[in-house]
C-alpha cells in the first residue's frame, strides 16, 4: 500500500516534471504547444525545433541518467553493506571523469567523440577508482574511513581533471569545461540511443539480480548458504554499478549525491528495502531528482547555466550528512 | 567410501584459513536424524569445523560426506536445498522484517526473481509459529532481542527444508528458557523429522541434554568422539577443559 502510494507520488512529479522541462527556458511553451509538437505536428517551426533539438533529447538524458545514478547508489550500498557508498562518495564518478577528460584531450585532442569511446573511457576510469576502493576495503573494516578515502580519492581526480581541463581549454574542446563540472546540456539523439541502450541493459540485469541481493543483506555467509554464487555476484555488482556511473560520467560529467540521497529517501518513504521493489523506485526516483535539479540548474540565473553538481549537492549533501550523522549514532 | 548407512560424514577432514591449519584429522560419522554437538574450550577451532563441513571455507585436505556426496562437488544451490546455517553474527540489513529474513530461506527453491508463491508463504509462517515467534512476523528485525534474534534465525534455516541444519552457538546470549525451548526444537526435529544436526555448544549441560554424540575439540585435534554418557565423566572432561583436580566434581556435580 505504501509503496503503492510512493510509486504514486513519484509517477505524479514524473510527469509534472517532464512537462516543466520542456515547457520551461528562454522560449516558454505551453502544454498544448508541448503534446502537437511531439506529436510532431507544426514541422519546422521554432518551437518544433527547440522541442525535438534541445529540450527532449535533455530530458531523456536525465531521465535516463538520473535513474542510472541512483541505481548505481544502490548497488553499491549493497555491495558494500553501507548506505553512505555510492559513486560520487566513493570517487568512482571522478575516476571515470578523469580519464574521459584525458581522453579527450590527449587522445582525441579536440576531434569529436564517440559516444562508445566515451563510456569506454568512463568505464576504465569508474573501473580503477573502484579497484583502489576495494583495495582499502579490504584493509580497513570502518565503514567511516572507506568513505572518506572515497571523498579524498574523488578530490585527487577531480584536482587533476581540472590541470587537464585548464590545459586544454585553449584547444576550445566545445563544452569540455561545463561537462567537467556536470551538466546535461547539449546532449544529441545519438548520445540518448547509445546510454538507453547501455543503461536499459545494465538496470535490467540488475534487476535481474534483486534474489540475490536481498539474500546479500544478510552477509556473506547466508546468501552462500541459499545458493548464492558469492563471487559472481559480488563482480557483477561492480560491474553494473560501475557501468552504470561510467555512462552517467561519460555524457554529462560528475553529478553528485544522487546516488546516496535517492536510495535512502526511497527506501525511507517506502519502508522497505526488497530489492525487487526498491530498484524500479530507485530508477524512477533518480529520473524526478535529475530533472528536477535540472530545472533548476537551467532556469535560476538566466541565460547562465548553473552545473547540475551544484543544485544536486544542496538538496543531496544535507541528506548524506543527516545519514552520516544516524549513521555513527547508530554504530 | 563413506558408509552409506550414516548421512554425515568427515573423512581426514583438517580445516583451517589460507593453507594454516586449525584443527587437522577430524572423523566423524553421524546418522539421518541425530545430533553431533562439538564441546571444548574457545579458540579451539569449533567454528572453523563448522564453517568448513558448511561449505562456507574450503577444507585443508579431507572429505565432507552429506547424503553420500562430497560436498566439493555440489554446487553451493544443490548444496542449499540439503543444508541450513545458523550463524554467531548477527546480520544487520536495513528496513528488513522478521519475516522477510525467514522467507530467505526459501531462496533455493523460488524462480529467479524470488518471488514466493503462497505455499512458500505458509512454509515462513509454519517455520515462524513453529520457533514461537509468530508474533514476530511483521517486527523490523533490527528491534527484536538476541533471544527472538536466534529464534528467527532458527525458523530462518527451518523454512529452508534443509536435511542437515548446522548452527554455530545456538543458545550464546539467550536465557535458560529460550535455550532451553531452542534445543527442543531442535531435538524434536531430529526425531520427529530426521533432521541431522551438528552444532557446537557452550553450556555442557545442554550438551549433555540434547546430543546423540559428542565431540570434543582442543588445541586444534579431535579429543575425543562418543555417546554422551561416555564423556561426560570427570576424566574426559577435565582432560578436555584443562580442570584442576576435583573442578568438574564442584562445577558439574549435579549433571
Amino acid at each position: 500500500m505504501r509503496y503503492r502510494v510512493v510509486t504514486g507520488v513519484l509517477l505524479l512529479l514524473f510527469a509534472v516534471l517532464i512537462l516543466l522541462n520542456i515547457g520551461i527556458g528562454s522560449v516558454k511553451i505551453s502544454v498544448s504547444g508541448i503534446v502537437s509538437s511531439v506529436l510532431g505536428e507544426g514541422f519546422g517551426t521554432n518551437e518544433y525545433d527547440i522541442i525535438w533539438k534541445v529540450r527532449l533529447p535533455r530530458v531523456a538524458a536525465g531521465v535516463i541518467l538520473g535513474g542510472a545514478l541512483a541505481l548505481s547508489g544502490f548497488l553499491l550500498q549493497a555491495f558494500f553493506n553501507n548506505p553512505i557508498a555510492g559513486p560520487f562518495t566513493l570517487g568512482i564518478s571522478s575516476g571515470a571523469k578523469l580519464v574521459v577528460a584525458l581522453v579527450m584531450v590527449f587522445v582525441l585532442g579536440g576531434r569529436s567523440s564517440s559516444s562508445v569511446m566515451l563510456i569506454a573511457s568512463a568505464f576504465i576510469g569508474a573501473m580503477l577508482s573502484m579497484d583502489f576502493v576495494l583495495r582499502i576495503a579490504r584493509k580497513v573494516r570502518r565503514a567511516s574511513v572507506l568513505i572518506i578515502s572515497g571523498v579524498m580519492i574523488g578530490y585527487l581526480c577531480s584536482a587533476v581533471t581540472d590541470f587537464v581541463v585548464t590545459f586544454a581549454s585553449d584547444d576550445g574542446i566545445v563544452n569540455l569545461h561545463s561537462w567537467s563540472r556536470g551538466s546535461f546540456s547539449g546532449m544529441s539523439w545519438d548520445n540518448v540511443w547509445v546510454m538507453t541502450a547501455v543503461v536499459f541493459c545494465a538496470s535490467v540485469s540488475a534487476f535481474l539480480l534483486s534474489k540475490q541481493i536481498g539474500a546479500y543483506q544478510l552477509g556473506e555467509s547466508y546468501a552462500q548458504s541459499v545458493g548464492v554464487n558469492i563471487k559472481m555476484f559480488r563482480m557483477l555488482l561492480v560491474l553494473l554499478a560501475s557501468i552504470l556511473c561510467a555512462c552517467v560520467t561519460a555524457f554529462a560529467g560528475p553529478v553528485s549525491f544522487v546516488g546516496v540521497a535517492v536510495p535512502h529517501l526511497v527506501k525511507a518513504f517506502a519502508k522497505t528495502s526488497k530489492p525487487l521493489l526498491i530498484i524500479p523506485l530507485c530508477f524512477l526516483g533518480g529520473a524526478v531528482f535529475c530533472l528536477g535539479c535540472d530545472l533548476i540548474a537551467r532556469t535560476v540565473y538566466v541565460p547562465i547555466e548553473m552545473s547540475i553538481s551544484s543544485v544536486s549537492s544542496i538538496f543531496g549533501a544535507p541528506i548524506v550528512i543527516y545519514m552520516m550523522a544516524r549513521k555513527v549514532a547508530r554504530d | 567410501m563413506p558408509d552409506t548407512e550414516y548421512f554425515f560424514h568427515a573423512e581426514q577432514l583438517t580445516v583451517g584459513y589460507n593453507g594454516a591449519v586449525v584443527v587437522k584429522d577430524v572423523e566423524a560419522s553421524v546418522r539421518k536424524g541425530q545430533i553431533l554437538t562439538l564441546i571444548g574450550p574457545n579458540g579451539s577451532g569449533k567454528s572453523t569445523i563448522l564453517k568448513s563441513i558448511a561449505k562456507q571455507i574450503k577444507p585443508i585436505s579431507g572429505a565432507v560426506y552429506i547424503g553420500g556426496h562430497s560436498i566439493g562437488n555440489v554446487s553451493h544451490r544443490e548444496f542449499s536445498r540439503q543444508t541450513a546455517i545458523v550463524l554467531t553474527a548477527r546480520p544487520r540489513p536495513e528496513l528488513m522484517t522478521c519475516g522477510d529474513v525467514v522467507a530467505v530461506g526459501r531462496y533455493p527453491y523460488t524462480g529467479m526473481l524470488g518471488i514466493l508463491p503462497e505455499r512458500d508463504k505458509e512454509k515462513v509462517d509454519e517455520a515462524l509459529r513453529l520457533v514461537g515467534a509468530s508474533d514476530l512476523k511483521d517486527r523490523g528485525f533490527a528491534e527484536i532481542s538476541d533471544g527472538q534474534l536466534q529464534r528467527v534465525m532458527l525458523a530462518r534455516a527451518i523454512c529452508q527444508e534443509p536435511e542437515i541444519i548446522i548452527l554455530d552457538e545456538p543458545t550464546s546470549f539467550l536465557d535458560i528458557r529460550y535455550a532451553v525451548e531452542i534445543l527442543d526444537i531442535l531435538r524434536s526435529m531430529a526425531t520427529e523429522r530426521g533432521v541431522t544436526v551438528v552444532m557446537s555448544l557452550h553450556e555442557l549441560n545442554y550438551a549433555k541434554r540434547v546430543s546423540d554424540l559428542v565431540m570434543g575439540v582442543k588445541d586444534g585435534q579431535m579429543l575425543f568422539l562418543d555417546t554422551p554418557d561416555r564423556i561426560f565423566t570427570e576424566e574426559m572432561i577435565s582432560r578436555l577443559y584443562d580442570l584442576p583436580d576435583g573442578a568438574y566434581r564442584q562445577l558439574f556435580g549435579g549433571l
